[in-house]
């Protein structure tokens, strides 16, 4: 695969979802990619592209980021599939080709998940706080009308944008030559990088990250403040969300309900 | 004020398309998605206060499988508005958490529909490959006009709403308000030390 196909691929790739729909996934998106290698590998058998784009529109449904892999493992399956000497060989490099896509798409989302939506968005998130808090920028309770720099206030969020997009765009641009150079014994190049050691580590980093701000937010918080009823009301309030919200968490109820729930309770015991 | 309201709207929905349908590089996420939306309001501090806030409350719901969460744009920019209109935050904050559960159903109701003429468009790729930019650019717009339909009405009636109610909103509802709004970091931040476990739901 040349450098400017992948270039192409690449960009491409950011338009996976652009066709997100309930029945068929991302098939649109992961069709859009893989036109210009589709054009490359049938460029001396053109009618073949349209049935060939059938097989594409068929359901995918991946992380987008992870979804790298697939493209270059895809795009190696579909060499072997234009290659096939008879009818024969070619349904089976189609079934092959099909089980690769299934297989690969539901490890990629499994992995994609994890280390991107439940680690690396919650861990950015755990940074630019800290900045923030670092940087002096009073967000935790009402604003006075002090005067914050537009620069402490946008290098908290420029930080966690740089922190995710670089590892999401590593992963973007490798991921469609390490699929596209190994084969299903290393599961299309996923086994190259220990995931889960990964994942563990950055667990393990935002636990103590986030144990550490949540410490920081309640000094704080509480730092101004002498033990008096305004105190004990602020305490009262903090430990009760607190252990709600673990309990809440427990039942798998989302925090937007036990939030919109607190509104409720607090007013009807205000005005009664 | 109904420039920046419209320069608002247009980039919640231009920033809400980043959430799925384009890019997801997160600038839509609403740390950053609040501070951008403050700066073009005039009031930097009230988007990060509305961006943390809603990231914090939106944290536990991950768009995994078919799951549509609650927009964060949604739940950012429409504070933002109101509050732009002079409406107290913690009183645009519910309304705007409200407005982004609404949005999700909204979302699910698009994606359903589109795949009917998602279908005719599969058969006009099958027998022409290079139609593929052109529904692509054509769901992108779709969405992008949606997305803004739904923010600008929502505003709208979120405004006329509060306009109503104002005048008969005492103190203590007030204050009960206010109280929740303060409580939302801590909801929040109880949540970040389970999502960092390491078996995770």
């Amino acid at each position: 695969m040349s450098f400017w196909l992948r270039i192409n691929m690449f960009f491409r790739s950011f338009f996976l979802q652009a066709g997100w729909n309930f029945v068929k996934y991302q098939n649109l998106g992961f069709a859009f990619v893989m036109v210009p290698f589709l054009r490359k590998v049938y460029q001396y058998d053109p009618e073949m592209l349209p049935t060939v784009m059938l097989r594409y529109l068929e359901t995918f449904n991946t992380h987008p980021v992870m979804a790298s892999f697939c493209y270059g493992a895809m795009a190696k399956q579909e060499e072997s599939v234009a290659k096939a000497k008879s009818v024969t060989d070619y349904k089976e490099q189609v079934a092959e080709w099909n089980g690769a896509r299934r297989g690969l798409s539901i490890t990629a989302a499994s992995i994609g998940d994890r280390l991107f939506w439940g680690t690396l968005k919650p861990f950015t998130l755990v940074m630019a706080i800290f900045l923030w808090i670092a940087l002096g920028v009073n967000f935790f309770e009402d604003m006075g009308p002090e005067y914050t720099p537009l620069l402490s206030i946008f290098t908290a969020p420029a930080a966690a944008f740089v922190v995710y997009n670089a590892i999401a765009l590593y992963v973007r641009w490798k991921g469609i030559k390490i699929g596209y150079e190994s084969n299903e014994s290393s599961c299309f190049g996923l086994t190259r990088f220990d995931w889960n050691r990964t994942i563990y580590n950055a667990k393990r980093m935002g636990i103590f990250f986030a144990a550490g701000l949540i410490l920081f937010a309640l000094y704080r918080y509480f730092r101004f403040i002498e033990v008096d009823i305004d105190f004990l009301a602020r305490a009262v309030l903090v430990i009760f969300f607190v252990c709600i919200s673990f309990i809440t968490r427990r039942l798998r109820i989302p925090n937007v309900y036990l939030y919109i729930t607190s509104v409720l309770i607090f007013t009807g015991v205000c005005l009664f | 004020m109904t420039t920046t309201i419209i320069i608002l709207c247009t980039l919640a929905a231009l920033l809400e398309l980043d959430t799925t349908y384009a890019f997801q590089t997160l600038v839509s996420r609403p740390i950053i998605a609040g501070p951008l939306l403050g700066l073009f309001m005039g009031d930097v501090l009230a988007g990060v206060q509305v961006g943390v806030f809603a990231e914090l409350l939106l944290l536990d719901i991950s768009p995994l499988g078919g799951i549509i969460p609650p927009s964060g744009v949604v739940a950012t920019a429409i504070p933002l508005i109101l509050y732009s209109q002079g409406i107290e935050l913690h009183f645009g904050f519910f309304l705007g958490i409200l407005a982004a559960i609404c949005y999700s159903f909204f979302d699910t109701f698009l994606r359903k529909t589109r795949f009917k003429w998602l279908i005719y468009s599969e058969q006009r790729i099958g027998r022409k490959p290079a139609d593929l930019w052109r529904i692509l650019i054509m769901s992108l717009a779709l969405s992008f006009l949606m997305t803004f339909v739904f923010i600008s009405t929502a505003t709208w009636l979120c405004t006329q709403v509060m306009l109503m109610v104002t005048p008969l909103i005492s103190a203590k509802v007030n204050f009960a308000f206010h109280l929740a709004y303060l409580a939302v970091p801590w909801i929040g931040l109880a949540t970040l030390i389970p999502t960092f476990r390491l078996k995770t739901r």
